[in-house]
């Protein structure tokens, strides 16, 4: 039987699912007095981890290097479904998981 | 009664042992975002009566020491980069599974855990080969 992910709940889930899915806060707002327009305001703002901030292709401050190995890692690397730690995905797939020995295709001896 | 006391012992060493991870609580959480990194972009503006009176453009990477020298996001002028911390940071580090120590992931995986000596599944498996190979020597 595979679990998933187990013993994670509670904030420290929580967060992960917020950071790893992203929020987006869109909110426009308008006072108007009688025909005129007091005021007006509009805000987009995002929130996520790196990770899915490099997925969805969101700025990042100028002047950050992109060329680092940990750029590299985080499109490559895959959680293993029963520990939970990361591995290089062929790895993952082909060998099993490095970590706890997952396989889903044992091999045949 | 020696018995006894050797028994409490012995559980002792094996309460030291299982990992001290409260999965829950402010401090894991504030782990967790500065370990993952936080990217914070909002665009915001504010007109009144037909004005534009306010623009503001964010653009905000939040991390810990690092995991921002890791993605290279840009220090301060005048950070001096070249300390042995930093070389130490780029280093890539995991987390023990079984003692939750920050290791060289490396060592980690390919070898075991330098504080507790736990071994990765890689590692217990080289291990076996090599015991293998030897015994196909003799």
């Amino acid at each position: 039987m595979v679990r998933l992910r187990p013993e994670e709940t509670g904030l420290k889930e929580l967060l992960d699912r917020i950071l790893d899915k992203g929020v987006a806060v869109d909110t426009i707002t308008r006072i108007d007095l009688g025909s005129l327009d007091l005021l007006r305001t509009k805000a987009h703002i995002i929130f996520a981890s790196f990770k899915t901030a490099d997925k969805i292709g969101l700025d990042f401050p100028e002047g950050t290097d992109f060329n680092t190995p940990a750029w590299r890692d985080l499109m490559t690397k895959q959680s293993c479904p029963v520990c939970g730690m990361e591995s290089r995905r062929e790895e993952l797939e082909e060998e099993g998981c490095p970590w706890c020995g997952w396989n889903y295709r044992p091999k045949e001896r | 009664m020696e018995l006894q006391t050797k028994g409490k012992v012995k559980t002792m060493e094996n309460t030291t042992l299982t990992p001290e991870k409260d999965s829950s609580g402010l401090a894991d959480a504030i782990d967790r975002i500065l370990d993952k990194g936080l990217v914070i972009n909002a665009d915001i503006t504010i007109d009144v009566a037909g004005v534009e009176l306010l623009g503001i453009k964010i653009r905000a990477a939040l991390a810990s020491f690092e995991t921002a020298a890791k993605y290279g996001l840009e220090f301060p002028s005048g950070t001096n980069l070249e300390t042995a911390s930093w070389k130490e940071a780029m280093i890539e580090k995991e987390e023990c599974p079984q003692c939750g120590k920050r290791v060289d992931r490396e060592e980690l995986l390919n070898i075991a855990c330098p504080w507790c000596g736990w071994e990765s599944a890689k590692a217990k498996k080289r291990k076996e080969m090599k015991v293998r190979a030897k015994v196909e020597v003799q």
